[in-house]
């Protein structure tokens, strides 16, 4: 591959400049970033349990650790993630039912306004483990 | 770039459109159960005032066939799902559609040997430990 066949992706005047890219496309990015982070996501949570499926005291040890402030975030970094990518997940297949279509950019902020609304409720849910800190040291 | 992606749409095939889909709306069914019963729900357990979940607590939940088939079920969906979304992207790349049949063999695979991984590694909690 060279240089000058990536123009298509770098390049000023490539739709993936910054400043070329409308709303949709941000979402499509999005998605696509999301939806492979989720992969990821997934078989790293099958290596973890399947250390920690073994016995009790190896699963209760792991729970300790994935409890910690630090984990917990990263969870919410997961529950945005999930949210935003099934929000437009659902935008996505609106549009391939038909509903919608001529409105494409209104749908996204709708989806948006849903995403924002459920990503502040699981960061009330996850709040105090994260920020408040526990007796045994968290 | 956008007459590209028309066209690997057309390399995916109507069928992995569909179960892209399908699978979608069922794993939005999936976390709903999964995140309802793993976090919320009271199954009795956290009699030690602890509130982590402790293998005790999946070994109860997973003594309800239900739940086995919730969570086999969230995980043959996922697989499906994000092997299927990974190859949408991979067919983004030419050089990748070049090799449709090495990837197609590929993901079948992985998606099939991390289903059986899966499944084996809830064994303990459902046979008790
Ligand atoms: C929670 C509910 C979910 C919904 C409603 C949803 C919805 C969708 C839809 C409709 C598409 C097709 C987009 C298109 O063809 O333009 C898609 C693509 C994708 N999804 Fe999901 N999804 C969900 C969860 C997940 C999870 C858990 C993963 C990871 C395992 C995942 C990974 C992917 C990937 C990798 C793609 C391909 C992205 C692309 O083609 O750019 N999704 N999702």
């Amino acid at each position: 591959m060279k240089i000058r066949d990536l123009k298509w992706l770098f390049g000023r005047n490539s739709e993936f400049w910054p400043t070329n890219i409308k709303t949709g496309m941000w979402a499509w990015i999005g998605h696509r970033i999301t939806g492979l982070v989720l992969v990821v996501y997934v078989f790293m949570h099958l290596s973890f349990l399947s250390t920690a499926s073994i016995s009790s005291g190896d699963f209760n040890s792991l729970m300790e650790v994935t409890s910690k402030p630090l984990f917990v975030a990263m969870d919410f970094v997961l529950i945005i993630a999930v949210i935003f990518h099934a929000m437009n997940g659902f935008r996505v297949i609106m549009f391939d039912l038909g509903l919608g279509v001529r409105h494409q950019k209104l749908v996204f902020w709708i989806a948006m306004a849903i995403a924002a609304i459920l990503i502040i409720g699981g960061l009330w849910a996850l709040w105090d483990i994260i920020f408040v800190p526990s007796e045994g040291g968290g | 770039m956008p007459d590209q992606r028309i066209a690997t749409t057309k390399v995916a095939g109507t069928w992995a459109w569909f179960f892209q889909r399908l699978s979608a709306v069922l794993l939005v069914v999936f976390l709903g159960i999964h995140l309802y019963a793993s976090h919320f729900m009271d199954l009795g357990e956290h009699e030690s005032g602890e509130s982590l979940i402790s293998f005790d607590d999946v070994t109860l939940r997973l003594d309800q066939v239900f739940y086995i088939v919730v969570d086999y079920g969230m995980l043959s969906m996922v697989l499906v799902h994000g092997l299927n979304g990974l190859r949408t992207v991979l067919f983004d790349f030419d050089m990748f559609v070049k090799r449709k049949k090495y990837i197609d063999v590929g993901l079948w695979m992985v998606g099939i040997v991390t289903l059986i991984w899966g499944i084996v590694i809830l064994f303990p909690f459902i046979t008790g430990g």
